[in-house]
């Protein structure tokens, strides 16, 4: 009887692949690390919303975010990455198992910074709203954007929020600590150290009782 | 000396070709009112007919009602029906608009004809095959089709479909839409036809009917053997054909260009969405014709001509070739709603300025279609807005210069899923790598690793890691030694204390073009990180190239 249950689960799921509808109960995309996965409510960064990689240039976070769009493109997906500050390095990210041929870079060619933070921001909420990519990763130099009204910078923030909702994508954003924050759902702070990356939960919205089973940081032993 | 003329049997004739023609009654009349139908937005219809020489050829319905007939002259057609609005023919347009009908026939049937100044001619050979009983369903289903397509180009027409070019053509013009005529049954369908309708030479056609020959019937009721000594061998031709015997074959209509189509506004257009519906009707027609040679687009050319003589030019590029206007108008609504024209539009142009093959795909389970059209949608957008080059895939090339290890293409969606090859990497592709003891290794990265799954992602344990970051320029930096050893470096304003470096892998190469000679470590830096750095052999200097985020 319960093999019968998982048969038919199991093509209720196919079903829902044809007819390009989100599986259903999952929700959560795996990061690639057990050890990140560890400290995330639903042990995986979760579809809809964004998550926040907080960390200094060289902390470890692009790693982390790349193995996520790893496990997202598993399969059919395909995957995003904003290269607002023209620095992704595809080599590393094939390394870090990304399949190239399923990986969109958007990478706009600057007039100015800021027109480029700014056209960088309006990609990423073409490509979250769009439902076409399983995961989306966005590096965008906010710091270019200071000269700009704080109240425009956050809509701008609050709309990529909406179309991450609305396409249903997991959004991994790779901040800077102590820069403009993104409306996120979970945020996690990477720092790099001698042995390996020290990952920190800062926040973890909507899913308290769960956190307090995940132990709050960690430090991935990375190879790479 | 005598020779000998030997009677040969005559060779037997190949039977005729199965065929469907198309008739288009009054094309220059239904040309005009569907030009009128998209270029105008005012509801109001005036009754409207052609002219060609100074005598109307056609005028439409609410016009015949009023008294023009077709020989009138301007002024009595005007006198019959005040407001009439009398068009010119124009038989270049009139030549368009049927091969573009044709263009478009081609996705039915493998040759079209196009029979001037009124009818196409399709190849119905295999479409009895069609339907499983074998019948002539599916020549019904052909002609079925056919008027559909035609339909939705906004032209009418009468459909036969009959063994043989210039019966069936005769049945179409003279005729209406009717059921498939059998293979021996086309003389019958012809009998009552007027000789004229098998198109022969005027001087035959005089011939005949001085004869007293009015109707196609009587032609074929002659004895055959008369015709030669009578009316030579065009007679016997022309009696052949009365019996439905015309074994020529279509002569295929080829498109040399790539379409386009031309729209002028009766009113100079100041918004949006006018030009987009008319943009709309425009998009439908060139992707039923490139539908038709089995081409998609990938880019369009759209000129908007303005009411100050100026133009505008936009162009439109696709993720994929593409037949479906729907996906093209995605992308052209978005372009068209951020225009901001210096004046209303008074025509437009939309071509096509590249095409490829657009293969049917057939789907597999797992496909997702839906998501495959809302990506070619967000990749269109992407592409417009911030240029083609910026929207890519990346490729590994078999470079050992960093920067020059990856290249840019077009996003294909994965949809070619080979499983042959490990993802992101090259098939075939060799690399050999000089360590400092001028060791040289290669490798096949194609072949998969033991016990790895075909196609699943796996790490190159054989290759040095690399950074996930690559500054576009390096950065230069300046060494702080102690005793030899590198201590520290600073960049720009801030000094980093260095924790740990890795020893050297050197990359050089390129003597021809551009050489390189560079010794890499893997720095760990102090407040930093891990970062990649180099000392560039020709002068020693320090650079920094990656970080290890």
């Amino acid at each position: 009887m319960a093999a019968n249950t998982c048969v038919i689960e199991d093509l209720r799921e196919k079903i829902r692949r044809i007819e390009g509808q989100r599986p259903a109960g999952v929700t959560f995309v795996s990061s690639g690390w057990e050890q990140v996965d560890a400290i995330l409510p639903g042990s995986g960064f979760p579809r809809g919303a964004i998550s926040e990689l907080a960390g200094s240039r060289a902390s470890g976070k692009t790693a982390i975010a790349l193995s996520t769009l790893a496990q997202a493109t598993r399969g059919q997906g395909v995957a995003a990455f904003v290269d607002g500050r023209r620095e992704l390095y595809p080599p590393a990210a094939a390394a870090l198992g990304v399949d190239l041929e399923r990986l969109l870079v958007i990478r706009p060619d600057p007039v100015n910074p800021a027109e480029a933070a700014r056209v960088s921001l309006w990609a990423a909420e073409s490509v979250l709203a769009s439902g076409a990519f399983e995961a989306v990763a966005v590096d965008v130099p906010l710091e270019d954007l200071r000269g700009r009204n704080p109240a425009s910078v956050e809509a701008m923030l609050q709309r990529i929020r909406a179309a991450a909702e609305k396409g249903g994508a997991v959004a991994i954003w790779l901040g800077a600590p102590g820069g403009i924050r993104a409306p996120c759902a979970v945020r996690l702070e990477v720092s790099a150290g001698a042995g390996g990356w020290r990952v920190r939960r800062a926040r973890a919205r909507g899913a308290q009782d769960a956190t307090k089973a995940c132990p709050s940081s960690v430090v991935v032993h990375h190879a790479a | 000396m005598q020779l000998e003329l030997g009677v040969t049997a005559a060779a037997p004739r190949a039977p005729a070709p199965r065929v469907l023609a198309l008739c288009f009654p009054d094309l220059p009349l239904q040309r005009a009112l569907g030009l009128r139908e998209t270029s105008s937005f005012d509801r109001r219809r005036t009754p409207l007919a052609v002219e060609r020489a100074g005598r109307v050829i056609a005028c439409d319905p609410e016009a015949r009602a009023r008294g023009v007939r077709a020989g009138d002259s301007p002024a009595q057609a005007r006198a019959a029906c005040a407001g009439l609005e009398l068009v010119p023919a124009d038989d270049a347009a009139d030549r368009a608009a049927l091969e573009a009908a044709a263009e478009a026939l081609l996705a039915l049937a493998p040759a079209v004809e196009v029979d001037w100044p009124d009818t196409l001619l399709l190849d119905a050979s295999g479409a009895s095959v069609l339907s499983a009983s074998g019948g002539g369903d599916g020549e019904v289903l052909l002609m079925e089709q056919a008027l559909a397509l035609t339909r939705e180009l906004g032209l009418r027409c009468r459909a036969a479909v009959a063994s043989g070019r210039a019966p069936c053509r005769a049945l179409a013009r003279h005729g209406g839409t009717m059921a498939p005529v059998s293979p021996g049954r086309v003389a019958n369908a012809l009998a009552g036809l007027p000789v004229e309708a098998l198109g022969l030479e005027p001087a035959l056609a005089v011939r005949l009917a001085a004869l007293g020959l009015r109707e196609i019937g009587d032609l074929a009721r002659l004895p055959p053997e008369t015709l030669p000594h009578r009316l030579g061998p065009a007679g016997l031709a022309a009696w052949r054909l009365a019996q439905g015997d015309d074994p020529s074959p279509l002569t295929p209509y080829v498109p040399r260009l790539l379409p386009e189509e031309r729209l002028e506004f009766e009113a100079p257009l100041e918004s949006a969405e006018p030009l987009l519906f008319a943009l709309k009707r425009a998009c439908d027609r060139i992707a039923a014709r490139l539908a038709g040679r089995g081409l998609g687009a990938t880019r369009l050319a759209l000129t908007l001509r303005l009411d100050d003589r100026t133009d505008e030019h936009v162009e439109v590029a696709l993720a994929a070739p593409s037949c479906a206007a729907a996906r093209w108008l995605l992308v052209i609504r978005e372009r068209v709603t951020a225009l901001r024209p210096g004046a209303p539009v008074v025509a437009v142009v939309v071509a096509v300025a590249d095409a490829a093959p657009c293969a049917m795909e057939q789907l597999a389970i797992g496909d997702r279609p839906r998501q495959l059209v809302a990506l070619e949608a967000v990749l269109s957008r992407l592409a417009g807005r911030l240029g083609e080059g910026a929207v890519f895939a990346a490729t590994r090339v078999d470079r050992h210069r960093p920067e020059a290890a990856y290249g840019a293409r077009a996003f294909a969606a994965g949809r070619k899923r080979d499983l042959q090859s490990a993802p992101g990497r090259e098939r075939g592709a060799k690399r050999r790598r000089s360590s400092r003891d001028g060791a040289a290794r290669e490798q096949d990265p194609a072949r998969p690793h033991d016990g790895e799954e075909p196609g699943a992602a796996s790490p190159d344990s054989d290759e040095p890691t690399r950074p996930t970051r690559l500054l576009p320029e390096p950065q230069p930096l300046v060494a702080l030694g102690e005793g030899g050893r590198l201590a520290a470096v600073r960049l720009g304003t801030q000094t980093f204390r260095v924790l740990a470096l890795s020893p050297a892998e050197r990359l050089a190469g390129e003597w021809w073009a551009d050489p390189y000679d560079r010794d890499y470590h893997r720095a760990r830096l102090e407040g930093l990180g891990e970062c990649w750095i180099f000392r560039d052999a020709s002068d020693g200097r320090l650079w920094l190239h990656g970080l290890f985020d």
